[in-house]
């Protein structure tokens, strides 16, 4: 449905999105995931048509929407996408129903179905009792679902997020991210979610693309990330916790503990926290670390220590003596070895 | 830890000083107002009749009102035209230099009314009323009545004032809808037009309604321009007559006219604030990717950027170098030619513009100079030390009423016409009140009035300082047992030094280029800076005029520019 082809957008010298070229089929839940500044919000404008891309092609199913090389763009509208924004948006002089129903009006609606579209949406939220109401006089968690229904109101093919659950606390968060998937599950679109925070990107996606400077370190599906990370950047960000990346050199752990397992290699291995116990005795390929905290999870235990000035977590089942130093037993392989550029050679 | 002050600081510290500001307030603002309405009243109300239904009613109120309510209505329309270009420049468009033209549009309303009357008088002046013509009468144009005196020069010379006022508002607001806002209408394939008339003005009509109203009421009280512009003409407006008025000693139909004038002022100022509270509050919800986008001009790029620095230099540069010209030119029909000093240093020469001698030489200009610096500073000084200790009332003791009223009460001579507080004045201590002698004609009633009209800002200023300070910073200080003063002295008033010294400097240059309080309240001994420049040029003196004008922008720019460094460069935040 949505396909990427060397898409790159440059402000000025530097490219806020370089290359990027994936494609998705119709109904999937694409996640676009990454920290500050990697070009997620940057991607999503350009899927908006609120920018152009500087070269690559995009299209939706068949159209082509953009064309960075002969500067065709489709106008945002021409489009069948609809876009949520961080700020949500809402047009503060209008009220509920009116911002729901504006973009309907644009699009020439009749009346009648103006009506039953506003009340349809509405229903599909709960915020039917607010429909009067102006934004300014609403909770944050019901402004961001009138922002939801203004965007489906329409019935857009495409549906866009920009990291639309990040104002708001813990708990709308988790019953928000229940509710976006109805929503989508319901309208059968495609969507394409901008979030850094992980746990909604494994949680909600089909495909997940893991961004990094502006480029795709990885794109797969949410379990595969875990599964099979295709770079150390990706080992470390996604995972709760995040799997361990330990230094390693020719061979040796941390650069001091030889294992002929490392096969000499020099890079990052990456040991999931499952994989670490927490051993009593000195052995081989344990070393001590100073305890740093301690997180109860699910009935476990989620022990960090910092051994050569790194963090290591590990799960536990029981709590870590209070002495305040401990010892690591590290498995027999490490779950993948990445080398110093964080490309995965094994 | 018993000091001196312990025990008035710990009666102060619960809600003495509010009562103090309280009674402060009662005699500053309150008690003038109550006595202009009851000297209209008592022992005889005839000055009403005389005013609304006599037969000189017609030329002492409804042709200044006509006049006044044309001037107030077309001054509030320019500048909301005028300042809400400017700000859709600004803030929505690629237009190169926008921080620049930003500051520069702030500007105007740094320069005095009088200032810019005058320098319209230099070039568009006929001959007629005597003086000699201006700049373009020189060039051998024949300058018609209607562009030289009266209400267009009034109305045209109260916008390049007051626009900034707009300007500055309007600027605020529509950098709340740039970005999201915008780009969410642009999502559902809504023309330009639609999106502007649709989405950008409904959100923008609450301040270009606070932008007009705010013109409307600074144009309405506005005395200089229409006495410098109209006056020779006899066009009358509420304030010029009300001056009239009590220069002729006929102070209770002055009374009543202020009473009046401030009856329109407030009139205005409040449907505009009806017709924003009946609206929703438009505050939206900011934070992360609210990124203002920037419309691009086009071809259209370089036509509006020469308008816009049009406008700016022709409300700033232009008319202080024309007051330049017109100060050294001999001649007001050829500004650039025999340029002389005489007018700044000049001797007295019986040859030479009727033996009036140079300003510096004149004996009252040096007189008026150091007095108006005194009562300045100590004006500013005042109004900011009453200024903080509200500000500091309202926000670390809240009292029942008495809070709402001391608010209340230093806000309210931001609502009145100058002129007309300063009838109120003299109406209330124009004549010896019990054992204390009349202040009428003495520098203190002066200084009180313009204390009293600074309020508003000072408190202002004092709120923002105050609030900077956390309470915690005080609670800190608080638990080492300090003094209600100590910690005054010692914590807050160092942490809001800067502030409020940016606050003293523009107190002081608001002091300094008034003309409405002073023209009513000055001292004929000791005149101040403002009221000689008026002197000269009601007596034709016009170099003279501009040379003394000059004085005082020279004196303004300086505090101006001290508290634009004082204040950082915060405040310029359209980059
Ligand atoms: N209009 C612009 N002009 C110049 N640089 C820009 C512009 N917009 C974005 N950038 C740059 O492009 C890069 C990517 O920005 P983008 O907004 O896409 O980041 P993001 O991944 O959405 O980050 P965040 O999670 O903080 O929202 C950043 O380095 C940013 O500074
Ligand atoms: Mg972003």
């Amino acid at each position: 449905m949505i396909s990427l082809e060397n898409i790159t957008k440059s402000f000025g010298n530097s490219n806020a999105v370089s290359n990027v070229s994936f494609s998705v089929p119709e109904g999937s839940f694409l996640v676009l995931l990454g920290p500050s500044g990697c070009g997620k919000s940057t991607m999503l404008r350009m899927l908006a048509g609120l920018d152009q891309p500087t070269s690559g092609k995009m299209q939706f199913g068949d159209t082509l929407v953009a064309d960075g090389n002969t500067g065709h763009s489709l106008p945002p509208a021409d489009r069948n996408a609809g876009l949520v924004f961080q700020s949500y948006a809402l047009w503060p002089h209008m009220t509920v129903a009116g911002n729901i129903e504006w973009p309907l009006k644009v699009a020439k609606l009749p009346t009648e179905e103006r009506r039953a579209r506003v009340l349809e949406v509405m229903e599909m939220l709960g915020i039917e009792k607010l429909a009067n109401r102006y934004p300014g006089e609403i909770s944050g968690g019901q402004q961001q679902r009138v922002a939801l229904a203004r965007m489906i109101a329409p019935r857009p093919k495409v549906m866009l997020f920009d990291e639309p659950l990040s104002n708001l606390d813990a708990t709308l968060r988790v019953e928000m991210r229940f509710e976006l998937l109805k929503v989508h599950a319901a309208t059968g679109a495609t969507a394409v979610y901008v979030t850094h925070d992980q746990v909604e990107a494994m949680t909600m996606a089909t495909h997940v693309a893991v961004m990094n400077n502006g480029r795709i370190e990885q794109f797969d599906a949410p379990d595969r990330l875990l599964a099979e990370p295709a770079s150390a950047f990706v080992a470390g960000f996604v995972g709760t916790p995040a799997a361990n990346l330990i230094p390693i050199e020719n061979g040796k752990w941390f650069g001091t503990m030889p294992d002929p397992l490392l096969r000499d290699q020099s890079g990052h291995a990456m040991v999931r926290a499952e994989q670490i116990t927490v051993a009593d005795e000195d052995g081989p390929r344990t070393f001590e670390a100073v305890l740093a905290e301690v997180v109860p999870m699910a009935g476990r235990f989620l022990v960090t220590g910092i051994a050569h000035g790194i963090r290591i977590t590990a799960v536990s089942d029981q709590v870590a003596r209070p002495s305040g130093k401990l010892r690591f037993r590290l498995p027999s392989a490490p779950a993948a070895i990445f080398d110093k550029q964080g490309t995965r050679i094994s | 830890m018993t000091t001196l002050l312990g025990p008035i600081g710990s009666a102060l510290n619960k809600r003495g000083l509010t009562l103090a500001m309280a009674l402060a307030l009662v005699v500053l603002v309150a008690a003038p107002l109550a006595t202009i309405l009851v000297q209209t009243l008592y022992p005889s109300s005839a000055a009403w009749g005389d005013v609304l239904a006599s037969r000189l009613s017609q030329n002492l109120f409804w042709r200044p009102t006509i006049n006044t309510m044309i001037i107030g209505l077309g001054v509030a329309a320019g500048c909301v035209l005028l300042g809400g270009f400017l700000a859709w420049l600004v803030v929505m468009t690629d237009i190169p230099g926008r921080p620049a033209i930003a500051f520069m549009a702030t500007l105007p309303f740094m320069i005095p009314s009088f200032a810019t009357a005058l320098a319209w008088g230099t070039v568009f002046r006929n001959g007629r009323v005597g003086g000699g013509g201006g700049l373009l009468e020189g060039l051998g144009f024949a300058v018609p009545d209607w562009l030289s005196w009266g209400m267009t020069p009034t109305i045209v010379v109260l916008i390049a004032h007051y626009y900034s006022l707009a300007f500055t508002v309007i600027a605020a607001a529509l950098a709340t809808v740039n970005g999201d806002l915008v780009e969410a209408a642009q999502m559902t394939g809504a023309s330009r037009k639609r999106i502007l008339f649709g989405i950008v003005l409904p959100v923008v009509t609450p301040a270009i309604i606070a932008g007009g109203s705010l013109a409307f009421a600074g144009a309405v009280s506005n005395f200089a321009a229409p006495a410098l512009l109209g006056l020779p003409v006899r066009m009358q407006t509420l304030s010029t007559r009300l001056f009239g008025m009590i220069e002729i000693g006929q102070t209770e139909r002055g009374y009543v006219l202020a009473i009046l004038l401030i009856g329109i002022s407030a009139i205005f100022l409040g449907l505009g604030n009806r017709m924003l509270s009946g609206r929703r509050s438009f505050a939206t919800i900011g934070g992360k990717g609210a990124k203002p986008r920037c419309f691009a001009l086009g071809g259209a790029r370089l036509p509006l950027t020469m308008a816009a620095w049009v406008i700016c230099i022709l409300t700033t540069i232009l008319p202080i170098l024309l007051l330049v010209a017109a100060s050294l030119a001999p001649s007001s029909l050829s500004l650039f030619s025999d340029w002389t000093l005489h007018y700044w240093i000049g001797s007295s020469d019986p040859a030479f513009a009727r033996g009036q001698p140079g300003i510096f030489h004149n004996p009252l200009l040096l007189s008026a100079l150091t007095t108006t610096l005194i009562l300045g500073a100590s004006v500013a000084l005042a109004a900011n030390i009453i200024g903080i200790l509200i500000a500091v009332a309202l926000t670390r003791q809240k009292v029942p009423v008495l809070s709402n009223l001391v608010s209340q009460l230093s806000f309210l001579p931001m609502l009145l016409p100058g002129i007309a507080f300063a009838a109120a004045y003299i109406a209330l201590y124009g004549a010896p009140i019990g054992p204390l002698p009349a202040l009428y004609g003495t520098k203190l009633l002066l200084a009180l009035a313009l204390t009293a009209a600074m309020l508003p800002f000072a408190v202002q200023t004092g709120r923002a300082t105050v609030s900077q300070i956390s309470g915690d910073i005080d609670e800190a200080a608080r638990m080492t047992g300090a003094g209600f003063f100590r910690r005054l002295g010692a914590i807050t008033l160092p942490l809001a030094a800067r502030g409020l010294a940016a606050g003293l400097l523009i107190t002081f240059v608001n002091v300094i280029g008034d003309l409405a309080i002073t023209i009513l309240l000055y001292t004929p001994t000791s005149p101040l800076l403002a009221v000689l420049s008026y002197s000269y040029a009601s007596d034709g003196f016009h170099q003279f005029a501009n040379a003394v004008t000059l004085v005082i922008l020279i004196i303004s720019m300086l505090a101006t520019g001290a508290a634009t460094l004082l204040r950082g460069r915060r405040r310029q935040s359209f980059t």
